[in-house]
C-alpha cells in the first residue's frame, strides 16, 4: 500500500501527459539502451524518471577525461570506472522502482540478438557506424523498433526504425566509414542532451502506442536554431 | 525546381551534384548525397547531373554518441 502511494506521488507530474493506465503500462516495458555515453546517459535518465519499468544498459567502456564535457553519467569522481555501473547507480538513486540489467561489454554480432530478444524497444546511443549496423540488424531479427540518435558538434539526428526498415543503410552507405563529422566537430553537451531527450520521447511514444516519427529523419541544427523533418520515401 | 531535403530549390540546366553543394554551401567533409534515393559517391559529384524535379537528399555523415 505504502509502495503504491509512493509510486503515485513519484509520477504525479507525469499526468495527464501520461495517464495512470499508460504509467502502469510503462512499468511493464523493457528497453535496451546500447551505449551509455553522451546520448545513452541522458536517455537512461529520462526513461528512468518517466517510469519505464526495466532498463538494460550496454557499454564496454569506462569513463575518461574527454567524456566530462558532455556525458551526464561521468564525473571527476568516476573516471576509469564502468559506464554501466554509473548508469545502474544513477537509476537506483533517482528511481529504485526501475529494474536495471547492466551489460559491461560492447555489442557484437554474437551477443546482439540475445540482448534484444526480450525487449520492447532498443535505443541506439552508440558512437560508431559498424556497431550501429549490427544493432539495426539485431532489432530487425528481434522484431522490435530501434530509436537511432547521432550527434556531431551542433548537429543532432533522430529517427525511428521499424523492423525491416533500413534507414541506417541510407544514412551510412559506405561500409568502410566508422566515424563521421564528429571526428572534426566534436560533440557538445547540449546537442547530446537534446538529441537524447528526443530519442527518449520517441521511445516512450513507441511503448505507449502513440504516433511518432515514421519514415522520417529529424535533423537538429542548434547553431542555426533549426529542426527539419525529412520524409524518406 | 528541385527538392533539397525539405526545401524547394531552383534548378538550372547542367547542374551537377558538386555545383549544388557549392551553391548551398555544404562544405563539411563527410556528406551523404542521394538523388531520387540513389546514393551518389563523392567521386561522381562533378559528373552526376541533377534533373529538373529531382529529389535530392544531402545529409552529414555523423555517428557520435
Amino acid at each position: 500500500m505504502e509502495r503504491n502511494l509512493r509510486k503515485i506521488e513519484r509520477y504525479l507530474r507525469n499526468q495527464d501527459a501520461i495517464s495512470l493506465e499508460e504509467q502502469a503500462n510503462l512499468a511493464t516495458t523493457r528497453v535496451i539502451v546500447v551505449g551509455c555515453g553522451g546520448l545513452g546517459g541522458m536517455v537512461i535518465e529520462c526513461l528512468a524518471r518517466v517510469g519505464v519499468g526495466h532498463l538494460r544498459v550496454v557499454d564496454g567502456d569506462v569513463f575518461e577525461e574527454t567524456n566530462l564535457n558532455r556525458q551526464l553519467l561521468s564525473s571527476t569522481m568516476n573516471l576509469g570506472r564502468s559506464k554501466t555501473l554509473a548508469a545502474y547507480q544513477r537509476v537506483l538513486a533517482v528511481n529504485p522502482l526501475v529494474e536495471v540489467d547492466t551489460v559491461q561489454a560492447d555489442l557484437t554480432d554474437e551477443s546482439a540478438l540475445g540482448l534484444l530478444a526480450d525487449c520492447d524497444a532498443a535505443v541506439d546511443c552508440l558512437d560508431n557506424i559498424p556497431s550501429r549496423l549490427v544493432l539495426q540488424q539485431a532489432a530487425k531479427v528481434a522484431g522490435i523498433p530501434l530509436v537511432h540518435g547521432a550527434v556531431a558538434g551542433w548537429l543532432g539526428r533522430v529517427c525511428v526504425i521499424q523492423p525491416g526498415e533500413d534507414l541506417l543503410g541510407l544514412l551510412y552507405p559506405e561500409a568502410e566509414e566508422a566515424q563521421g563529422e564528429e571526428q572534426q566537430m566534436g560533440t557538445l553537451s547540449f546537442t547530446a542532451a537534446l538529441t537524447a531527450s528526443w530519442q527518449a520521447a520517441e521511445t516512450v511514444k513507441l511503448l505507449l502506442g502513440k504516433p511518432g516519427l515514421q519514415g522520417e529523419i529529424l535533423e537538429i541544427d542548434l547553431l542555426r536554431a533549426n529542426v527539419d523533418k525529412i520524409k524518406i520515401s | 525546381m528541385i527538392k533539397v531535403n525539405t526545401e524547394n530549390y531552383p534548378w538550372h540546366p547542367g547542374m551537377t551534384v558538386r555545383a549544388l553543394l557549392d551553391e548551398k554551401l555544404f562544405t563539411f567533409r563527410h556528406i551523404i548525397v542521394r538523388v531520387n534515393g540513389e546514393f551518389v559517391p563523392e567521386e561522381d559529384y562533378e559528373k552526376q547531373l541533377i534533373q529538373d524535379g529531382d529529389d535530392v537528399l544531402v545529409l552529414h555523415l555523423m555517428a557520435g554518441g
